[in-house]
């Protein structure tokens, strides 16, 4: 329908300019055109621009193809602007604050605090999670409280402790600057409303996934001599029954996504789960986090107390505190210092060449 | 004469066109309307109150032990509307959600037969099919879009079914100044609320538009809340007091 339509149009350009009396075929031609956009039963329907063709997602070797909103399909334009808006301040209310201020490029889109700081220097309670693979995730933050990419993007807006701004306020912003509006236009052809900022955003954030590591080399490009003998020993150990860590921490991303209490405290500040579900038997579970380049993306867990990777496995060695909603996978196991070392190496071979 | 001759056949074609366009639209005939005199137009009138006067932003009123407060915002959600039917049968205003505020009073819910009512019946707060919808899919002027100032927990996406806050006197003896911010937002599944009035009988008579007329008096949905010590509640972070908050509610409306 597209091409022919436009062939349509060239052509009553070049009859327009060259023919005087040709009435009756210009009319056809005209009439053939309308009744051809009317059949069409589309609104939307993208012009000439390549920029609006849906593009296929470059996916890592081993990784499946994301699920992805058929509202929301990439195409240059969207991810784009959703690039645009990601790293504009224009979306915290004394304009100070981005996506990008926590999700630093040069970090693996963390941002190295302990908490992520907000506008006027507040404090939020959680660190700041990689957006690496985020299209793979089920739902968003350490507590799976929101569903779906595009929905995550209203929260740090609307946080007083992040964006301290209002979602309807940003749009009027986005609606009366001097670029945005055209850009949207032809992302979604409408302009900026809460709904196009907040998928024009998520759009982008799914194009951002890991690159590829040794670890990936050895597993997808049987390339034998891509992890030394020490991290192998560490790949073992994880992925075995001893170290046990590939049961939460398993498959291409290195999580199962599922909300597990690694025995972190006795008691804790921050519920967790339990602040989504309102169950005890929730209390202390966080969404368990991905550990390719976990090596850059320091310091861990959700209130990021543990400095370290060796503190990590100092955390995991040791079995944890006896939380009644603990996992039951998680059992002192008292590595040797070999041992430790081997998984410490085996982590660094997650991070991206 | 050219200029004729394209200007007929370009209405031609947009004549063709719109015949097109009209065909695009659903197959199904549209039910026919119903004439005046078989139904009529049914409203809630919600006086939002504070005891026996109107609920209002920024002055001051008294709670039941004379404490000072004031509001400084004021929505809560009505949906899952339900008319009782003389027969006992239930006809559902589908769809139909209400996000009162004590400014507005008048609230259309739709077309309803005329006839005798044995009463009606409604949630407040939200199924939660509704409560955990996508908020962005609304446009900007639906009640379950995303509100300035705002009455959805972006952060656990779901919607604040009743959200209260302003300044309270704290002091023990109730004698001073609203001046500490409080904040009842009460929300997440478990808190909605059935409010029944399944036997207070109307009646819609055939050209007249009905309004049924509540009140929501604000001093019963803090009966026994303290103000001066549970003033705060995101509801995940004070539960019981949510919940005290929510069982209240049934009582704080009245049929006007």
């Amino acid at each position: 329908m597209l091409p022919l339509k436009n062939i349509f149009s060239k052509r009553i350009l070049n009859e327009a300019a060259l023919t005087r009396r040709g009435d009756f075929r210009l009319n056809v031609v005209l009439m053939f055109m309308l009744l051809s956009l009317a059949s069409s039963c589309k609104k939307d329907m993208p012009m000439e621009d390549p920029g609006s063709a849906i593009i296929e997602l470059n996916i890592p070797k081993g990784f499946p193809y994301p699920l992805i909103p058929a509202d929301n399909q990439p195409t240059q334009n969207r991810i784009d602007l959703g690039k645009k808006l990601f790293f504009d301040p224009i979306l915290s209310r004394d304009n100070t604050i981005s996506c990008s201020s926590c999700h630093h490029t040069d970090k693996k889109f963390t941002d190295g605090l302990q908490f992520s700081t907000g506008i006027d220097n507040n404090q939020t309670t959680r660190n700041s999670m990689t957006i690496l693979n985020t299209a793979y995730q089920p739902y968003l933050f350490w507590d799976g409280g929101v569903p779906s990419l595009e929905q995550q993007v209203l929260a740090p807006i609307e946080s007083h402790l992040e964006m301290d701004f209002d979602v309807n306020q940003v749009v009027n912003r986005l609606i009366n600057h001097a670029e945005y509006p055209q850009l949207f236009q032809n992302a979604y052809q409408q302009g900026p409303s809460v709904y196009t900022l907040t998928r024009a955003i998520a759009c982008y954030e799914r194009t951002l996934f890991t690159g590829k590591s040794r670890y990936d080399e050895y597993v997808y490009e049987n390339n034998t001599s891509a992890l030394s003998q020490s991290e192998i020993n560490g790949m073992n150990l994880f992925m075995g029954e001893r170290g046990e860590c590939f049961h939460c921490h398993g498959e291409y991303n290195f999580t199962d996504y599922n909300f597990k209490n690694n025995g972190l405290y006795l008691n804790y500040a921050d519920s967790g789960r339990a602040r989504i579900t309102l169950r005890q038997v929730d209390v202390g579970k966080f969404k368990v986090p991905s550990l390719r380049n976990v090596e850059f993306t320091a310091p861990y867990m959700h209130d990021g107390s543990l400095a370290t990777l060796e503190e990590v496995i100092d955390h995991y060695s040791n079995g944890g505190e006896a939380h009644p909603n603990k996992s039951g996978l998680i059992q002192p196991i008292n590595l040797t210092n070999q041992e430790k070392q081997d998984l410490l190496n085996f982590l660094k071979a997650l991070s991206d060449q | 004469m050219k200029n004729n001759k394209i200007s007929l056949t370009l209405l031609i074609a947009l004549v063709g066109a719109t015949v097109f366009f009209t065909g695009c639209s659903d197959e199904d005939d549209p039910t026919p309307k119903a004439t005046a005199s078989t139904e009529q137009k049914l409203s809630f009138h919600l006086h939002t109150m504070v005891g026996n006067t109107a609920a209002a932003y920024g002055v001051d009123f008294q709670d039941a032990g004379g404490r000072k407060f004031n509001l400084g915002d004021f929505q809560y959600y009505i949906s899952n509307i339900v008319l009782i039917k003389s027969n006992g049968s239930e006809l559902p205003l589908s769809g139909k959600v209400v996000l009162a505020n004590p400014a507005r009073r008048a609230y259309e819910l739709g077309i309803v037969p005329v006839g005798n009512y044995n009463g009606f019946k409604f949630i407040l707060g939200l199924d939660s099919i509704t409560n955990h919808g996508d908020p962005t899919l609304y446009n900007a002027d639906h009640p379950l879009a995303i509100q300035s100032p705002g009455v959805h927990w972006t952060w656990n996406s779901g919607y604040i079914f009743m959200k209260v806050e302003g300044f309270v006197d704290t002091t023990l003896a109730a004698n001073g100044p609203a001046d500490l911010e409080y904040f009842y937002h009460v929300g997440m599944d478990a808190q909605k609320r059935l409010i029944d009035f399944s036997t207070s009988a109307f009646t819609v008579t055939s050209g007249l538009d009905y309004e049924i007329g509540l009140e929501f008096d604000l001093l019963e949905i803090l009966h026994n809340v303290d103000m001066r010590t549970e003033n705060e509640t995101h509801t995940f972070n004070n539960l019981p007091l949510a919940v005290k908050i929510a069982d209240n509610w049934q009582g704080a409306f009245s049929i006007e």
